[in-house]
C-alpha cells in the first residue's frame, strides 16, 4: 500500500485496455473476414479450376486431382479459423457459452457467408488482381491460387491450339504441351478439335504427356483455367484483355486459327 | 479528511470502492486490501504452503489488480475479477517453482469429507493426508473448481467468473471431481 500511496505503482490508463480490447476485436474481425474469404475462393478454385473434373475419370483422376488441389488456400481457411479460435479463447469474451458451441457456430458462421459470396464475383476479381502483375495486393494472393497453374505430372487441362497425327498441342495456363495420343485406353468423351478445351489424366515423359483418357469440356467448364490460358497466350504487351474487350476477341481469335484480317473484321466491327 | 473517505469507504460495495479509487481516491485501495487479504491468503494457501512465498504472490495479486482496476468492468462484481487474478497468479507461482502441492487447514478436511459422505471409521488425521493427496492428484479441472466450490463457497456463478467456464460445465466438473476423490480415497484408505 506505501508503493501505491507514494506513486511509484501507478494504475495503468483506461486508454490502454480500451486499445487492447479494440486491437484484439479488430484481428478477430480480420481473420473472420479473411477466413470467410479464403473459403469463397476454395469453393470457387473447385467450381473454377481443372480440380474436380479429375474426379470424373474416377479413381484413376486421384492422383491429379490430389496435385492440383488448393492446399495452399485450405490451409490458410484453417489457419483463419484457428486464429479467430484462439481469439475467442484467450480474450475469454464467450466463456458462458461452452468453447465447442461457439467454435460450431463461428465455422456455420464462415462458411455460410462464403458460400453467399460465391453468388457475387468477388472471387474472379481476386484472381484477376492476383494475376495482373501492376496490383500488389493481388499479387500476395498469388501463391494461393499456384496450384491451379503450375504444371502436373498426373494431369492436363488446357486448350488444344494444334493437331499433327497422334499428337496435339495443349496450352496450358503454364506452357505449350505436346501430347501424345497413342497410349490413350478410352476413345475421349467430345471431338478433338482446335480451340475446344480438354481435361487429361496421364502422365509426362520427357516433356510430352501421354493421356490414357480424355474428355472435352464445354466452353465454360473450367474458366479459371481458360483465362490462365489466355493471360498467358493472349495477353498483350500492355497488359491482359479483359473478356469482352477487342483484344480479348482478337487473341481468341488468333488462337483459334482465325487469320489477322478475319479477325480483325470480326473483332473490330463488332 | 482521510479518516471520513475512509469511514466513507466502509459503507461501500467492491464495486463502488473501485470507481472511487479510479476516480478520486487511491488511497481507498487499502480498504479493498482489509477487505480480501484474509480470504486471498486462505485461498492461495491451497496452493502454496511457504508462507514467504504465498506473502509474495498475495502481493504480486493485489499490485496487479491495483494496477489494471480500469480493466475491471464495474457492472460485474469485483470478487470473481480478483479471485480470477489471484487463481493465475497461483498457478504461475506453481508452474514457476514446479511446485505440485496441496494443504487443506484443520477445518477444511472435514468441510471435504462431509461433502463426499466418507464413512467415519478412517483415523482422521490419516484422513486429512488421504484427502490432501487426493486432491493433489486429481486433474486440475477437477481440483480447481472443487476448492472454490467447497472452500472457498463460491457459487457456481462466481466459479464460472473466475475460471471463464460456462456454469452448466463448473457444475459437471465439481460433481465429477467430488466422484473422483470419493473414489480416490475409497481406494487408498480401504485399500491398504
Amino acid at each position: 500500500m506505501s508503493e501505491i500511496k507514494s506513486g511509484r505503482i501507478k494504475l495503468r490508463s483506461k486508454y490502454i485496455f480500451l486499445a487492447e480490447k479494440l486491437g484484439l476485436g479488430s484481428a478477430f474481425a480480420l481473420s473472420v473476414l479473411l477466413g470467410v474469404l479464403f473459403f469463397t475462393l476454395v469453393l470457387f478454385y473447385l467450381r473454377a479450376s481443372d480440380n474436380l473434373r479429375y474426379l470424373s475419370f474416377g479413381s484413376r483422376g486421384l492422383f491429379a486431382f490430389l496435385q492440383s488441389f488448393p492446399y495452399a488456400l485450405v490451409l490458410a481457411f484453417i489457419v483463419m479459423i484457428f486464429v479467430a479460435g484462439v481469439i475467442i479463447k484467450k480474450s475469454g469474451a464467450f466463456y458462458h457459452k461452452p468453447f465447442g458451441r461457439i467454435a460450431v457456430g463461428l465455422i456455420g458462421l464462415i462458411l455460410i457467408v462464403g458460400v453467399a459470396l460465391t453468388f457475387t464475383n468477388i472471387a474472379e476479381h481476386i484472381e484477376r488482381r492476383a494475376f495482373d502483375g501492376s496490383n500488389p495486393d493481388g499479387m500476395l494472393f498469388r501463391p494461393l491460387f499456384g496450384a491451379g497453374f503450375s504444371k502436373h505430372d498426373g494431369g492436363l487441362a488446357g486448350k488444344i491450339v494444334d493437331i499433327s497425327g497422334k499428337y496435339i498441342e495443349v496450352q496450358t495456363p503454364f506452357e505449350v504441351v505436346k501430347v501424345d495420343l497413342s497410349k490413350l485406353e478410352e476413345i475421349p468423351k467430345g471431338e478433338i478439335k482446335k480451340g475446344v478445351f480438354i481435361v487429361a489424366i496421364g502422365e509426362r515423359k520427357d516433356n510430352i504427356f501421354e493421356p490414357v483418357n480424355i474428355q472435352v469440356m464445354e466452353g465454360d467448364d473450367m474458366p479459371m483455367i481458360q483465362r490462365g490460358v489466355d493471360r498467358r497466350f493472349g495477353g498483350s504487351a500492355q497488359g491482359i484483355p479483359q473478356a469482352g474487350s477487342v483484344g480479348f476477341c482478337l487473341a481468341h481469335c488468333a488462337q483459334t486459327g482465325g487469320d489477322k484480317i478475319f479477325c480483325e473484321k470480326t473483332c473490330i466491327n463488332n | 479528511m482521510y479518516y471520513s473517505s475512509m469511514t466513507l469507504s466502509v459503507n461501500l460495495s467492491d464495486e463502488q470502492l473501485v470507481i472511487e479509487i479510479r476516480e478520486r481516491d487511491k488511497e481507498l485501495y487499502g480498504e479493498i486490501i482489509r477487505r480480501y487479504q484474509t480470504k486471498l491468503t486462505h485461498y492461495l494457501r491451497k496452493f502454496i504452503r511457504n508462507g514467504d512465498e504465498l506473502e509474495d504472490v498475495l502481493q504480486e495479486v493485489f499490485i496487479k489488480a491495483y494496477r489494471n482496476l480500469f480493466d475491471f468492468n464495474a457492472d460485474k462484481r469485483f470478487s470473481p475479477w480478483i479471485y480470477r487474478i489471484a487463481h493465475n497468479e497461483a498457478l504461475n507461482h506453481i508452474k514457476k517453482y514446479k511446485r505440485e502441492s496441496f494443504s487443506l487447514d484443520d477445518q477444511e478436511w472435514e468441510i471435504m469429507d462431509e461433502s463426499i459422505d466418507l464413512k467415519k471409521d478412517i483415523d482422521n488425521n490419516i484422513l486429512k493426508k488421504r484427502i490432501e493427496d487426493g486432491l493433489a492428484s486429481i486433474k486440475d479441472k477437477y481440483r480447481e473448481p472443487l476448492i472454490l466450490f467447497l472452500l472457498e463457497q463460491k457459487s457456481y456463478e462466481e466459479i464460472s467468473e473466475i475460471l471463464r467456464l460456462p456454469r452448466n460445465t463448473v457444475g459437471t466438473l465439481v460433481m465429477r471431481g467430488k466422484k473422483i476423490l470419493r473414489e480416490y480415497l475409497v481406494k487408498h484408505s480401504y485399500g491398504k
